[in-house]
């Protein structure tokens, strides 16, 4: 068993898994975070005060073996806080996060995640969120030999906003992604996007629902799904679902999947580029339209160049 | 530079062209005119290889080379350009972006290294002011949410960045105002040279008082029923097909 607890010193914050134990770089007055390790599941607790100025946590995992984490993320009222993942997870991974956004605080989460094809991976979130909290969710992955991502928000005051978008560009795969978005309190905003490009044999399903409860007028809801299938053996099976039980709301969902447009690839090659290269642009440009949603110009570079080198 | 010869081509199972037979020269310029539906776009798209329409019986031989054994990324690494009547949609891909794309592919076909980003800049400015298209217009995505007249002024584009030797300009009046069709002609008329030659699909007298043809080529039922000069053209634009 080993144990870290102390204190984080700047805004920018370096949390790697190595093989023997797990390091947290840099103290900040800002944040509080531990780690504890125990039969091989470890347990990272990351508190986040209140503070002008975001925390940026960069998540390393580097350990050469199937990774088993627990996170707990606590934003207390006004914090801000970005994280971004673009760990490989080489043998495997579970990843289970809850997240705790209180009152005007702001959380971004970027996961861009290449995964050793042989391996499963496993990711569950469950986040709630406070009155004028955002919650912007970004995840992109190629996918992996049995890949789960489960999601569940919960708009639990009036306010909240979650924007959330996952692109999944598989190989000989199996991805089971749900994405459930809990409605609960008034005036709340939701806008969630999915695409997938499914080949090799590959199997994609997306559920997404959305509740929305009684009490809950002026929400506004929105959901879009889309699937590219790039061969005969692939399959994307997207299941959007909405249970609305307040009049007073704007929602919206829709949900597409199909082969590629001959007619944009033939124009493409009529330009000198081949068919293998022209497939691959119109990959980048069926999930590039997603990657102008990323307001971090940062975070939209990583994203390009992401899709740019598994498309 | 190009010899179709008997040239018979259906799109499911519907026979557009009926053993057609046409020579273009080096610098030529060759129009196609005739009325909805006589194939005119049919030998523009056969030409360029889109698996659409099915050559039946023929040959186009295209410097040399027969066209049929090519598939349409090779065609126009040969110096063939289509120029679309309907240019395709691309969202997620800037318009910047595709022309570099489009560039550097050729330059690697031509032994050359991927072209300098201050470089392309420099070309990318220059080549869009003369055709008056601003510079914004390219960062956005590939003709989406383009006006009919941005679309075809990207088509002239990038015909211009490709240096083709054989350009196919299908239907590029349609949709243009009169400032845009001048524009575009003007542009087209630079490119003009004695090593480039051109097919102008049109229905439109007006595109042809711009840039003049060698030959005028009248297409009825999927054959060439008329050749000439540019009087030809005249005598349709007075007369009609029906005479």
């Amino acid at each position: 068993m080993s144990k870290l607890n102390q204190k984080v010193d700047s805004h920018d914050c370096l949390i790697q898994i190595v093989r023997n134990n797990l390091v947290v770089s840099n103290e900040s007055k800002y944040i509080n975070c531990s780690a504890l390790e125990e039969s091989g599941s470890i347990n990272l607790n990351i508190e986040v005060l209140e503070s002008d100025i975001a925390t940026r946590i960069n998540l390393q995992a580097l350990r050469d073996s199937y990774i088993n984490l627990n996170i707990e993320i606590s934003l207390l009222k006004g914090a801000r806080l970005e994280v971004l993942d673009e760990s490989e997870y080489s043998k495997g991974s579970e990843i289970k996060i809850n997240s705790e956004l209180k009152q005007g605080s702001s959380f971004e989460l970027y996961r861009l995640n290449k995964f050793n094809q042989s391996t499963e991976n496993k990711y569950y979130h469950t986040c709630n969120l406070s009155r004028n909290c955002v919650f912007k969710d970004f995840n992109f992955t190629n996918g992996s030999k049995q890949m789960t991502n489960e999601t569940i928000i919960s708009l639990a005051h009036e306010h909240a906003k979650y924007i959330g978008s996952g692109v999944v560009i598989t190989n000989s795969t199996n991805c089971n992604n749900t994405l459930k978005i809990n409605h609960i309190a008034p005036s709340a905003i939701s806008d969630c996007s999915f695409k997938a490009v499914s080949r090799g044999n590959a199997a994609v399903t997306f559920n997404g629902k959305i509740s929305v409860d009684e009490n809950c007028s002026n929400t506004v809801s929105n959901q879009i799904s889309k699937g590219l299938i790039m061969d005969e053996e692939s399959k994307v099976n997207l299941i959007p679902k909405l249970e609305i039980n307040n009049d007073d709301v704007v929602c919206s969902h829709g949900a597409a999947s199909g082969k590629p447009d001959e007619n944009v690839l033939f124009y493409l090659t009529s330009r000198g580029i081949s068919r293998k290269d022209a497939e691959k642009i119109y990959i980048q440009g069926f999930l590039g339209e997603y990657i102008y949603k990323i307001d971090n110009a940062q975070m939209q570079a990583k994203a390009k160049q992401f899709i740019s080198q598994n498309a | 530079m190009l010899e179709i010869k008997k040239l018979s081509v259906s799109v499911e199972k519907n026979k557009i062209l009926d053993n057609l037979d046409l020579t273009i020269g080096s610098g030529e310029v060759h129009a196609i005119m005739g009325p909805n539906g006589s194939g005119k776009s049919t030998i523009a798209h056969t030409l360029a290889g889109n698996p659409n329409y099915n050559v039946d019986s023929g040959q186009a031989l295209f410097n040399g080379k027969d066209l049929f054994e090519l598939d349409p990324s090779e065609r126009s690494l040969e110096g063939l350009f289509l120029a679309f009547q309907y240019p395709i949609e691309l969202p997620g891909v800037s318009n910047a972006s595709y022309l570099k794309q489009i560039l550097n592919v050729h330059r690697k076909y031509e032994g050359k290294d991927p072209i300098d980003a201050a470089e392309f800049l420099k070309i990318l400015k220059e080549k869009s002011n003369r055709l008056n298209i601003p510079m914004e217009m390219h960062s956005r995505f590939v003709n989406t949410g383009f006006s009919g007249g941005e679309k075809k002024k990207n088509e002239v584009l990038q015909m211009d960045f490709l240096n083709p030797s054989l350009v196919i300009m299908d239907e590029t009046d349609s949709g243009l105002d009169v400032d845009a069709l001048r524009q575009t002609s003007e542009a087209v008329n630079q490119l003009r040279s004695s090593d480039r030659s051109f097919i102008i699909i049109t229905h439109y007298l007006r595109l042809l008082e711009y840039i003049e043809p060698d030959y005028v080529h009248v297409f009825q039922d999927g054959k060439i029923v008329e050749s000439g000069d540019k009087k030809l053209a005249h005598k349709i634009d007075k007369e009609g097909y029906a005479t």
